[in-house]
């Protein structure tokens, strides 16, 4: 009977656990471009990326752009040529994706908290009134305990960038030049899940098989930092395992997991009245 | 008339020295003006420090013109809340990422040994998803400044100005709810800050003119609402023309929803939360 009531007790603690650990399945979002703003050329495809919803942007007609921060220079086998080689391997990696092609700002790898944010952040604003993204995705401003700086102040500039691009009286410059104001209205934030409580993630994103492989595709073409795969099964499983993770919290066989701000989440006090009230012309 | 006098003895004995702190013109009375309210109603004096000029959120105005019209417009929200003065220390909007958070401090610092207030409200520094970066870094520093202010080591010129060491013994954390996990508890309950909903249903009022007064943040809000709409095809029939009536009933609606969010689950029909550290939450003695 002891037996039994500790197995009762065990399932419902395992349920409940499983219960707190779903993540509810997203819509895809609604647009055409997306630009993807983050720290080094593979934080894209690696298990915390996006590689697999990009994939799925891209068969969707979706357009997209990689935004590389730094020059990845600490990365890889030799620091002389590692940023040249790391950025080539990262335009082969996101056309895996399907992204037309990788914008390297080349600040210093590793080097990031000692630049002003102010200044990667104009910079950010300018290719966002460029390319009047319908989607961002970056690291998560408010995630804890991440010690690489760079994804940090990346996450930080990208977290107002987003938002303040809209705003004219920000590097009104850039008006001079035929730019216009643009807000992003969705905005994909990602974290590593085993650093904290920091990131909590609000939704997963579903891809299937192909996409998965254009996943795997992009992860390994990073050769400089990865080498090459000891077999087809570790090729898989690098990128398959944490994708099949994903998709458990969600029920689906393959998913990415992120942190999603939806076009009113900013104004709290409004949204519901807005997703009630706002409708078609 | 001698109980009329001893109550108002009473009173003004309780009466206590406010200071808020905010980032930004709309942030203190979207999230704490209905109590700011309130406590200005029960006698208190409540000083309002804004650090930034608010000289990017508008519509069609540059950002001298902006930052003009938005003091003007704070001044007389604060009156709306009954706040007895308002002191701005003028950094560009946005732009906080870029100034010595030592400097922020130490501006606050002064204020604080200024005004020795008993009570502070500052923005809420951890609150996550709130956008508005100049919000955290403003909340980091009234923090420290709050928690320096007692010690006579920070800032000896100030003591040559007569400003003397000061303990603040109530402090809250404000924040509007951006962060869903903001009422989860915090990993240790020893030293960490209580949640506190405050009833606001007698203020209200007070705290819809007053965020009414902020007219050159709300009509930017309604025409960038009104553009992103129109961008994807949509119409909201309340903007559909913006003028001064629709854009007071879009920020009434806007008002009223933060007070009602704010109360759920906590028996009041209106009201604030706050991260609350009162006297009970100082450093017991025996770790001082």
């Amino acid at each position: 009977m002891g037996k039994v009531y500790h197995a009762v007790v065990a399932l419902l603690v395992a349920s409940v656990c499983f219960a707190a650990d779903t993540v509810p399945l997203g819509q895809m979002p609604k647009g055409k471009t997306f630009l993807v703003i983050l720290s080094h050329h593979d934080d894209h495809t690696w298990e915390w990326g996006f590689g697999g919803f990009l994939a799925r942007l891209t068969e969707n007609g979706w357009t997209g752009y990689y935004v590389r921060t730094t020059n990845d220079e600490k990365d890889g086998r030799e620091w002389g040529p590692n940023d040249q080689v790391n950025l080539k391997e990262s335009i082969e990696a996101v056309k895996a994706l399907g992204l037309k092609d990788v914008i390297s700002l080349n600040w210093r790898n590793d080097h990031m908290s000692s630049v002003q944010l102010k200044e990667v952040r104009a910079q950010y604003i300018l290719l966002i009134r460029k390319y009047r993204p319908d989607a961002v995705m970056s690291w998560n401003p408010w995630g804890h305990y991440d010690r690489n700086p760079d994804h940090r102040r990346v996450a930080r500039a990208v977290g107002e960038a987003v938002w303040m691009a809209g705003l004219e009286n920000v590097h009104p410059e850039h008006l001079a030049a035929g730019l216009k104001p643009h807000r992003v209205p969705v905005v994909y934030y990602s974290q590593r899940g085993d650093y904290g409580k920091g990131h909590s993630p609000n939704i997963a994103m579903e891809f299937n098989e192909a996409q998965l492989l254009k996943k795997i595709e992009a992860y390994w073409a990073h050769r400089n930092v990865r080498g090459v795969a000891a077999s087809a099964e570790v090729k898989r499983g690098e990128m398959e395992a944490p994708s099949v993770e994903a998709g458990k919290r969600a029920g689906v066989k393959y998913a990415e997991v992120f942190y999603r701000l939806e076009e009113w989440d900013y104004l709290p006090g409004l949204r519901d009245y807005l997703a009630e009230n706002a409708r078609a012309k | 008339m001698k109980v009329l006098i001893l109550l108002l003895c009473a009173v003004l004995a309780q009466a206590k020295t406010v200071l808020v702190v905010t980032a930004d013109a709309p942030d203190f009375v979207l999230a704490a003006g209905g109590t700011i309210a309130s406590m200005a109603a029960s006698g208190d004096r409540v000083v309002l420090v804004r650090v930034t000029n608010d000289d990017k959120d508008s519509w069609n105005l540059s950002a001298e013109e902006t930052a003009s019209r938005v003091k003007e417009e704070v001044e007389r929200a604060a009156k709306v809340l009954g706040i007895a003065q308002v002191h701005s220390l003028g950094y560009r909007a946005g732009e906080l990422g870029g100034v010595s958070p030592t400097e922020i401090r130490d501006r606050l610092l002064f204020y604080v040994r200024l005004v020795k207030p008993d009570v502070m409200l500052i923005p809420n520094p951890y609150a996550e998803y709130v956008e508005v970066l100049d919000r955290h870094y403003t909340g980091m520093a009234a923090e420290e400044a709050r928690r320096i202010a007692a010690l006579e080591n920070h800032q000896p010129p100030f003591a040559q100005a007569g400003l003397a060491t000061h303990v603040v013994k109530e402090l809250y954390y404000y924040a509007q709810p951006f962060d869903p996990r903001r009422r989860e508890a915090e990993s240790t309950a020893t030293f960490a800050p209580q949640p506190k909903v405050v009833d606001i249903a007698s203020s209200l009022e007070k705290k819809l003119r007053a965020s009414q007064a902020l007219t050159t943040v709300n009509y930017s809000m309604a025409m960038r609402i009104r553009k992103r709409l129109d961008e994807s095809g949509r119409r909201l029939p309340l903007l559909d023309v913006v003028n001064e009536e629709s854009v007071r009933k879009l920020v009434e609606i806007n008002v009223r929803k933060l007070a009602e969010i704010a109360a759920k689950d906590s028996g009041y029909k209106l009201a604030e939360e706050f991260l609350y550290a009162g006297p009970d939450y100082q450093v017991p003695a025996k770790l001082r």
